[in-house]
């Protein structure tokens, strides 16, 4: 499977993957020129968290091998797709019990700012073909693309 | 190799999944009184009339084709017969088996009060079909009397508010989700569940309920004397392992069935997983064991070890919150707080490791506070507001890309 | 849940202001902090450039030039001169307006209260006029025309106001200043795109305009003011939260002008203007003191103890002093006026008034500063204040903080006051410093703000630190406000000191810090240095005095720290100004300035590790000195 590598030395916390998971997600239409940086629909799947000591540590969701989300959903919305190694999540199917935020044992997960019905994570830009919009965005090379 | 489970909810579909990736040729059959693959997470929806019986699947798309198993739904198992290797149904047909899952569930609990157990208008709320009796009983039921405000009792009282019906919830404790909440952030459900029209009565238990002429219970009496009429009762009093079918197999049984690591019972070739074994009541525990009781019956080793179940998520009205772990304080913890108008958080230390978290109103990024709990992780050298810890603070990545903890 | 806006508040030195903040229902500048914690890396260095549509180009290993060819030098320091350019031109516009209200009041024979400031301004700039209104008129003409020579020309008054040593070192580096206005106009023109790229070159400029702004926009404005509003005088006042009397109509001043206030300052405590708070049901207004037009009254408020309550506190306090709801009106004039204030305004009704329109915030009505027609102006205020008073108060909750601070702070600290206490000349201050008595001296000065350990906490640290080296600390700027509220600057702070500085202080009854008051009080720090070096006879690098912007904020304290390097001062900085993507600009700036200018820049974020190196600096330099 494709995994999105992190070199977390390299991230100066620019956000510009926070950015580029926003537009990548946006319901509007538009460039990152427009994108409405304070509607909380808007929101990015990945972060750049920080340390005791200040150092940036990107937390982005690793679609684990084995997956605690997954394993946590009742509703069957989670589930980790055989062919592209991705856990992807049907909104349709979701229960909004939020196991699945609680399981994640790195944090990754969150319920949607606004309605708190939803799961915010990645879906590794599916609807992009593939190529995540976070990587492209990355003016370090601090996260990229490699087979796992 | 015949693999026969007992049971269709998530510790014997996760089973199946399981053996058929180990075991391509091996016949699997599924033995359910359930008529559907269904979440019991989400039986309010149901009763809410949000979603139907298909909406509360939650298993694969085409599992049972996808996966080659064969499903004998709405039959009860009546005996577990390890010496002859096989399991007697209702109406007198046997099946024999290989490779056994007990993974049955547990019944609800109607406690022994008056007449709840023997009338018509009297369940609970554990299976699909608890929940369509609810909705029928529903269409001319006035009053809904549901006893117990745990998250089962919340559940029910939550669907029938779409429905419009006048709720009392009965509860033994001062505050309602005692076992998930401190009376804080119970508060704040109450205070919802109020504003939605439920009434609460709290610190009572059901003294009497007598059944009048048509079977059925129309007033309850508190152990105060009050009276409370009804035309629908829910007990929502928690659940016992459904040992019944196995009276008499010999199979050791404690509070549920006793299992070891590899989720395998007293007996020979018979395993049990989910809430049966009374292990947790918790979906991601019950997939576990599901996972790990598949694996061993067809060949992998495994264990079940990520064992902690002292841990919950809930949601009505839009107000998220996360327990895990303990919830009450003792002697010798140290206790921080933080509360906005849009949170409540609550973690109990003890000896610089965090004991229990509560987090209301904001339960973003969360994961890791359980990951803390279980593992007895240290954070005292961190320095940092306890809320602020983050996975940052023990961050580490594997070769393979993947997180790991230190 | 409880009703407040949110608790992850960033953490103040001031404890219980920290406990009020995290308490309001209301969202403050403190909450906001974390949500802003994750910073750019290359913002932070500097290294950011959008000075044309190719860009944003940022400096990466792979990317080291941004796509016209600029490396991070040019990126960092082009940054740097537009800061500093721009802060420059905030002091110049200040001095400029201090000047012409000087000229007018003098054209139309107001008060002048301060004599002695205005013979001594007139005894340097060489004008002899015996009417006080005609000398003050040209001592103020003498400087507009400086601040409007063109950059070719240079201004006149430098070398008057400056110390021989220190002039001569400017002209051998080239950079004395043009008209101060022009200089920060030549700084604008030169970091625009695809012109300058000389990084050391551009450096120089910030040099230059560091000498135009501290010499001009904060020596003369300080001494300007002096001439109308009087002269500073020592004394002791109350601050903090606790000078919010809610019986009286209350008007929160912010700003850098003070002589914007001169007309409204008198008009407040006339009978008839009393009597129309009285109709409203209060006992008449008062000034509550906010930012460093704020510290400013506060240092003159030997002559305004009617109506100036006292001091509540600096920039980042401003919104919990609105959020106490005794607040009526809020007047301001310059920054440091947060756009945070706004919400808080609306909410708790409070009318906002901008006098300046450089200032003019969103929702505040823009009543110009207009001397022809300041009585029509200053009536149509006041009434407006009443309206609000009237239409909000019993209907707005009050949350005061009655207990906030302390009443004897000890201020009125200026050159001519402290030589005065002193005894009329510097030399008990010399004897002190070489006896070791007082190791050294350190002026705490510039901004407060909210990232360097949080709200005045490493000023406040510093500052601790500092005094128990036995090193007497001199504060102007915000960083005053939140140091005063902390308590140090009461004479029962002297327990906090060394025991040596501690028995002086003991001694002569004052704190171990002294209060110079608002951030143009800088200018009165030099003085104060320029006439000891005097004394001894030695150039100002000599001295073993430093100054420290622990907490700076803003481009105006660039502009104020780029006066310090001239001056050959070493400078401290809490955190880096945006630099640190550049090679030769932290090579200029921490090393090599020292053989420039004498001075350099130390940055460090903590105030122990600061202080050590501040200490040794001193340790240095009296050693230099043979003490």
């Amino acid at each position: 499977m494709k995994r999105i590598m992190i070199d977390h030395e390299k991230c100066d916390g620019c956000k510009s993957c926070s950015i580029a998971c926003m537009q990548a997600h946006r319901e509007t239409e538009g460039t990152v020129y427009d994108l409405d940086l304070t509607d909380p629909q808007n929101e990015s799947r990945n972060y750049i968290l920080k340390d005791a000591d200040g150092h940036y540590k990107p937390l982005f969701c690793r679609h684990c091998d084995e997956p605690k989300c997954a394993e946590a959903c009742m509703s069957g919305a989670l589930s980790k797709d055989p062919e592209s190694g991705h856990v992807f999540y049907d909104e349709t199917r979701c229960g909004s019990c939020f196991m699945c935020v609680m399981n994640c044992p790195y944090g990754v997960l969150k319920p949607d700012t606004v309605s708190r019905t939803k799961v915010i994570k990645c879906d590794f830009c599916v609807n992009a073909g593939g190529e995540p919009s976070c990587v492209a965005a990355c003016p370090k090379q601090a996260i990229y693309v490699e087979e796992v | 190799m015949r693999y026969v489970i007992i049971g269709a909810g998530v510790a014997g579909i996760e089973a199946a999944k399981t053996i058929r990736k180990n075991d391509s040729a091996g016949e699997i059959l599924l033995v359910s009184a359930d008529t559907h693959v269904h979440s019991r997470c989400m039986l309010h929806k149901y009763i809410a009339g949000e979603r139907d019986e298909q909406g509360l699947d939650f298993s694969e798309r085409d599992f049972f084709e996808k996966y080659a198993v064969e499903w004998k739904k709405g039959v009860r198992v009546e005996k577990v017969c390890p010496d002859a290797k096989e399991i007697a149904l209702e109406g007198g047909e046997k099946i024999s088996y290989d490779k056994l899952l007990l993974a049955g569930g547990a019944d609800s609990f109607i406690p022994p009060v008056g007449e709840l157990r023997s009338a018509s208008n009297v369940c609970g709320l554990r299976n699909l079909s608890d929940a369509q009796m609810i909705v029928k009983e529903a269409e001319t039921a006035e009053n809904v009397l549901v006893i117990g405000s745990g998250l089962v009792g919340l559940d029910a009282a939550y669907g029938l508010l779409e429905r419009g019906k006048k709720i009392t919830i009965v509860e033994m404790a001062d505050q309602i989700l005692p076992v998930q909440l401190d009376a804080h952030g119970a508060a704040a459900y109450q205070e919802l569940f109020e504003k939605a029209g439920v009434r609460f009565v709290l610190g009572r238990k059901a003294s009497e309920a007598v059944c009048e002429a048509d079977g059925k219970i129309h007033k309850v009496i508190l152990d105060n004397g009050d009276e409370l009429a009804c035309d629908l009762l829910i007990v929502a009093a928690g659940v016992r392992p459904a040992l019944a079918c196995l009276e008499g197999s010999g199979i050791e049984c404690d509070r549920g069935v006793t299992v070891d690591a590899s989720m395998k019972t007293s007996k020979e070739d018979i395993y049990a997983a989910g809430d049966i074994t009374g292990l947790s009541g918790i979906w991601p525990n019950a997939t576990d064991q599901g996972h790990v009781a598949g694996a061993n019956m067809s060949g992998a080793a495994s264990q079940y070890t990520d064992t902690y179940a002292v841990k919950n998520t809930i949601n009505f009205f839009g107000l998220v919150t996360l327990c895990v772990g303990k919830i009450r304080e003792e002697e010798g913890d140290q206790v921080q707080i933080k509360e906005d108008r849009t949170q409540y958080k609550r973690v109990i230390l003890r000896d610089g490791k965090v004991e229990g978290v509560l987090l209301q109103g904001d339960i973003s990024n969360a994961g890791i506070w359980q990951y803390l709990i279980k593992n007895k992780i240290q954070v005292d050298g961190i320095h940092k507001d306890i809320f602020d810890i983050s996975y940052a603070d023990f961050y580490q990545v594997k070769e393979n890309g993947e997180y790991q903890w230190a | 849940m409880n009703e407040c806006y949110g608790c992850n508040t960033c953490k103040s030195a001031d404890k219980p202001l920290e406990s009020f903040i995290a308490g309001l229902p209301m969202e403050t500048s403190h909450h906001r902090v974390d949500s802003q914690s994750t910073k750019c890396g290359f913002g932070l260095q500097g290294v950011c450039c959008r000075l044309c549509a190719n860009g944003p180009c940022r400096i990466t290993p792979k990317s080291p030039r941004g796509i016209c060819g600029a490396n991070a030098d040019t990126i960092v320091v082009r940054n740097l001169l537009r800061a500093v350019a721009s802060g420059s031109g905030c002091y110049i516009h200040v001095v400029e307006n201090t000047a012409l209200n000087v000229k007018n009041i003098a054209k139309t024979k107001g008060e002048i209260k301060g004599v002695e400031t205005l013979k001594r301004l007139a005894d340097i700039f060489g004008i002899q006029e015996s009417d006080v209104h005609k000398c003050a008129e040209a001592v103020a003409d003498a400087v507009l025309k400086d601040l409007y020579l063109p950059e070719y020309e240079k201004m006149e008054l430098t070398e008057k106001l400056s110390y021989g040593p220190r002039y001569e070192k400017w002209k051998e580096l080239g950079i004395l200043p043009g008209g101060a206005k022009s200089e920060v106009f030549h700084g604008v023109v030169k970091c625009s795109t695809n012109l300058n790229s000389d990084p050391v070159n551009m450096l120089l400029d910030c040099l230059k305009l560091g000498i135009s702004t501290g010499i001009h926009g904060l020596v003369l404005t300080n001494l300007l003011n002096d001439v109308v509003l009087g002269e500073p005088e020592i004394r002791t006042a109350p601050v903090g939260l606790r000078v919010i009397d809610p019986d009286y109509i209350n008007i929160m001043i912010t700003g850098h002008q003070h002589s914007m206030f001169t007309f409204l300052q008198d008009r407040l405590i006339a009978d008839d203007v009393k009597e129309k708070a009285k109709k409203a049901g209060a006992k008449g207004f008062k000034l509550v003191g906010c930012t460093c037009v704020g510290q400013d009254l506060q240092l003159r408020g030997a002559h305004y103890t009617e109506v100036f309550d006292g001091h509540a506190g600096n920039n980042y306090t401003s919104e919990a002093i609105l959020a106490t709801g005794g607040i009526d009106a809020v007047i301001s004039e310059f920054n440091c006026t947060l756009p945070g204030i706004e919400p808080i305004c609306d909410e708790l009704k409070i009318k906002q008034i901008c006098i300046d329109n450089v200032a003019k915030k969103a929702n505040a009505e823009l009543k110009e500063f207009d001397f022809e027609n300041r009585a029509a102006v200053t009536e149509e205020i006041i009434d407006e204040i009443v309206e609000a008073y009237k239409a909000r108060r019993g209907s707005v909750t009050m949350n005061l903080m009655k207990d906030h601070g302390n009443d004897n702070t000890l201020t009125g600290v200026s050159e001519v006051s402290l030589k005065k206490f002193l005894g009329g000349s510097w030399q008990p201050l010399i004897d002190l410093i070489v006896s070791g008595d007082i190791k050294g001296v350190a002026g705490v000065v510039g901004c407060s703000n909210l990232t360097a350990g949080g709200h005045d906490v490493l000023s406040v640290d510093l500052v601790k630190e500092l005094i128990a080296r036995d090193i007497i600390v001199l504060t102007a700027g915000c960083s005053s406000g939140g140091i005063e509220n902390c308590g140090l600057m009461v004479p029962e702070a002297a327990k906090y000191a060394g025991p040596k500085l501690r028995a002086v202080c003991e001694k002569l009854g004052i704190p171990p810090v002294l209060n110079f008051g608002p951030c143009l009080a800088i200018g009165r720090l030099e003085i104060v240095a320029t006439e000891l070096a005097e004394a001894l006879k030695v150039d100002l690098p000599q001295l073993p005095l430093v100054l420290s912007a622990a907490q700076w904020l803003e481009e105006q304290a660039l502009a104020d720290g780029c006066y310090g390097l001239a001056l050959g001062l070493p400078l401290h900085l809490g955190l880096p100004p945006f630099v640190t993507g550049s090679p030769v600009a932290v090579q200029v700036l921490t090393e090599d300035m020292k053989k420039l200018t004498g001075g350099h820049v130390i940055i460090n974020s903590d105030a122990k590790e600061s202080a050590d190196i501040l200490e040794k600096i001193i340790e240095e330099k009296r050693q230099g000195l043979n003490i």
